[in-house]
């Protein structure tokens, strides 16, 4: 014997069929003797269409035009944002006109690591420290640039997420 | 207005000087940066995607809001779409996340009308006040299905796509979330008896 509370636990997945079959056949014996329950089993199953037929306002006209706005801020906000690689490669050139470009480079690299190695000599170095606090420099602006660079990449092309 | 169905098959439309699309390929267009093909998107999206904001809101402004903010959220995430999958689900899984997420930005005046952010030519009563009402008051967690569900017009795979469930554990809270909404409707028509 099924009593009407768990009939009414149960009413929901028997309207959807989705009630073991002996389960499904208690149920129904016990629909046929209590009134109170066929009411409710008669709301089951007119509930899902109810639900479907809910009706909503519609949203004002300006809406597809406020969202295109905001994309087009996005868009411009995000071409922008190159704007800030500029300055980096203006400082970098500049630097590396200071320093007689890639050769010069190079030479304040090979002196400053001379230096370092005949340091345990005693001798001390004689790059300018001008020098090496444009090396130290250009060095900070290429990591950063680089940092800044990959933030932009990865925004411009996402991979596809398998979801 | 019944649930539009709403398969990646029946969202075709057509666009000047090109053959019907559906609503993969106009997202995949959108990634490549075609604008007119995502302001085709949101306009075929824009009525179920407002009335699922509404419904779970119960308040045109935020719903207006959070629509927009699933919009925008769409076009960000546009280049994470794998055009070889289904658009739906992929698209109903972020509005679902960001539905979940929205934290309500203003507090309803009690006098205030209730659909002034939805199209004045279009303001309605609810025909179902007591059914409405009755999803109001149900949880989130099983409100969010049964919206996606019954008003979406979301399969159950795709629900449980959307929420990361499986197909039994939607099954489940569908269920359960009726058993309440009938229980409601039933206190309800006692209230109402004379």
């Amino acid at each position: 014997m099924i009593t009407c509370a768990r009939v009414r636990v149960l009413l929901e997945a028997f309207v959807d069929g989705d009630l073991a079959a002996d389960d499904a056949a208690r149920v129904r014996a016990h629909l046929s003797t209590c009134a109170d329950c066929r009411r409710q089993h008669d709301q089951a199953i007119s509930l899902p269409f109810r639900l479907r037929a809910l009706s909503s306002p519609v949203p004002g006209p300006s809406l597809v035009g406020d969202v295109m706005q905001a994309v087009g801020a996005e868009r411009g906000g995000y071409r922008r944002s190159w704007t800030l690689l500029v300055p980096e490669a203006v400082l970098a050139a500049f630097i590396l006109w200071y320093l007689s470009g890639l050769d010069g480079l190079s030479s304040i690299a090979s002196g400053v690591f001379g230096d370092l190695l005949s340091l345990g000599s005693g001798s001390l170095p004689h790059v300018p420290p001008v020098d090496v606090l444009l090396l130290v420099a250009l060095i900070a602006l290429v990591v950063v640039a680089a940092f800044h660079l990959s933030i932009l990449v990865r925004l411009a092309s996402p991979r596809p997420a398998h979801e | 207005m019944h649930a539009h169905v709403a398969t990646d098959a029946q969202l075709m439309t057509e666009l000047p000087g090109s053959k019907a699309l559906a609503a993969g390929q106009l997202a995949h267009r959108a990634t490549g940066g075609d604008l007119d093909a995502f302001e085709e998107l949101i306009r075929r999206l824009q009525r179920r995607v407002y009335g699922f904001a509404f419904q779970h809101l119960r308040d045109a402004h935020e719903a207006y809001d959070l629509t927009q903010e699933i919009f925008v959220k769409l076009y960000r995430n546009l280049g994470r779409y794998d055009s070889e999958r289904p658009f739906e689900p992929w698209f109903w899984k972020m509005a679902t996340n960001t539905t979940i997420n929205y934290r309500r930005k203003r507090v309803p005046l009690p006098s205030e009308p209730a659909e002034e952010a939805a199209d004045p030519d279009a303001r309605m009563q609810p025909h179902d006040p007591t059914l409405v009402e009755a999803l109001a008051q149900l949880d989130p967690s099983y409100r969010v299905p049964v919206l996606l569900h019954y008003y979406a017009d979301l399969s159950l795979e795709q629900v449980a796509a959307a929420l990361s469930l499986s197909v039994p554990a939607v099954k489940s809270r569908l269920h359960r979330a009726r058993g309440v909404l009938r229980n409601s409707l039933a206190d309800a028509e006692e209230l109402g008896r004379p």
